[in-house]
């Protein structure tokens, strides 16, 4: 479904992806993982051409993400993508946040864009919300309707990008829950997320960054079993002491 | 002791009246003229296409470092000379107003450039993401999420800029185009009460300005509360 083939990135002299490689299959839950600055969230905004990288390869679904010839936005449609800050559209209620990308690229109509959009949102548990605008939910609740939105697009693949780091401790797990539920249900997941508890649950791989480099792709026994490298033991010792 | 003698007002309110549609008719036209052209500079100004952004900016830096006068003045000697050229008009129409209008609006444009181009920054780029990454083009993302925010966070402004403006619509006594204050000129004048006629221009310039900031203040606070909760 994805593919990153020796990727690299730099802005000016500082590299900051360098030779990428790694594959998710359809179904697949891949958690990302690394200290801060390692370029996760920069690796994970290529696969959907937010970012732009200098050299390899990234392709999804068959589509070549860095050919220029590549319609990004048509690609993007069908990539759900889920953020740290949630990003949702302050000045639109919950449910035109859910229906805007549904009606004005899919060019679905209202009534059906707004069935749909409902629908997620009962998902996500936040139906009694629709008519309420983003700044009268808790960030635990944005998120959840961020997680809607880009599911009402009938996305192909999802991509999160630290989606409960800007989360108060209470509200971590009403997105993980969320974000668990659709493991189970076999949506192929990109994960970028310090949530060694998720991870353990439903990830069928973990990939450990560090300076730019995938230092260890491997199942998830493999990898909280035994790390094959100092610093993912580190990172691990690190993260798991509280 | 200056005897003052107002008797010469009620009967100049009409022509007054008259003054007072050409000073709104030039703000109104600038004032749209000037937020749709200075939208579409802001965003010249901040794309990624060369050219375009130093259009855009040497624009902008040119009309902010003239004064508002001289602008108007080569306005008013040349553009009349294009639009009877272009338009085969006849050369004792009267195009005074025209020129005024368009003098006004391509002047304001500047600053009503630097105006949306801070309300399209204060937009948190996290925005332009999301909606890209839903699949929208940029001219979506610009449409339909970065705009209606910008706009609201830049009303305020927006209206003290046009409040601006409408103050500065008394410059076109350059062209003897008889505004608001051309005809209060006037007239003190024809009546040789000059200084009861200005004195109560500016006490109508000072009413209406201080009205509408009174109102601009008011959204803001009501803009505010609104983000706040």
């Amino acid at each position: 479904m994805i593919s990153i083939d020796t990727v690299s990135k730099h802005y000016g002299s500082f590299q900051v992806l360098t030779d990428c490689t790694t594959q998710v299959k359809k179904g697949e839950v891949i958690v990302v993982c690394g200290p801060s600055g390692s370029g996760k969230s920069t690796l994970i905004k290529c696969v959907n051409g937010l970012e732009p990288f200098q050299s390899g390869t990234i392709t999804v679904n068959g589509v070549s993400v860095g050919d220029p010839k590549t319609n990004l936005s048509k690609l993007r449609a069908h990539v759900g993508m889920v953020f740290q800050h949630f990003e949702l559209f302050p000045h639109m209620s919950i449910t035109d946040n859910l229906t805007i990308a549904q009606e004005k690229v899919l060019g679905r109509n209202k009534d059906e864009a707004r069935d749909k959009g409902l629908k997620l949102l009962d998902r996500v548990g936040l139906k009694a919300h629709a008519a309420k605008f983003p700044g009268q939910l808790s960030g635990g609740q944005q998120q959840r309707v961020a997680i809607a939105r880009a599911l009402a697009m009938d996305p192909i693949c999802m991509l999160f990008d630290e989606p409960t780091s800007a989360l108060d401790p209470e509200m971590i797990n009403e997105v993980l829950d969320v974000m668990v539920e659709l493991a189970q249900e076999g949506m192929t997941m990109m994960c970028v997320t310090h949530e060694m508890g998720f991870a353990r649950k439903v990830a069928n791989r973990v990939i450990f960054m560090d300076k730019g480099q995938i230092v260890e792709d491997d199942s998830k026994d493999a990898f909280f079993g035994a790390p094959r490298s100092e610093r993912a033991r580190q990172f691990l010792a690190k993260i798991l002491q509280h | 002791m200056y005897d003052f003698d107002w008797s010469s007002i009620p009967g100049a309110l009409p022509f007054l009246w008259e003054g007072m549609k050409v000073s709104l008719e030039i703000t109104l036209s600038a004032v749209i003229f000037g937020i749709v052209w200075g939208t579409a500079l802001a965003m010249m100004r901040l794309s990624p296409v060369k050219p375009l952004a130093m259009f855009a900016a040497g624009y902008v830096n040119l009309f902010r470092a003239i004064p508002l006068v001289m602008v108007l003045l080569w306005f008013f000697l040349i553009v009349p000379q294009v639009l009877r050229g272009a338009f085969n008009l006849d050369p004792n129409t009267d195009v005074r107003l025209t020129s005024a209008m368009i003098g006004f609006a391509l002047f304001e444009s500047a600053y009503y450039s630097e105006i949306i181009r801070a309300g399209i920054q204060s937009v948190p780029k996290g925005q332009v993401a999301a909606a890209s990454a839903l699949g929208m083009s940029y001219a979506q993302a610009m449409r339909l999420v970065v705009l209606p925010q910008a706009f609201r966070n830049m009303v305020p402004l927006l209206l003290t800029q046009a409040i601006v403006l409408f103050q500065d619509t008394s410059l076109v006594y350059v062209s003897a185009l008889a505004d608001f204050f051309g005809a209060a000129y006037k007239v003190g004048d024809r009546d040789g009460r000059l200084v009861e006629l200005l004195l109560f221009a500016g006490l109508v310039y000072f009413l209406i300005c201080f009205a509408a900031s009174q109102l601009v203040r008011r959204y803001q606070k009501k803009l505010n509360a609104h983000v706040a909760h």
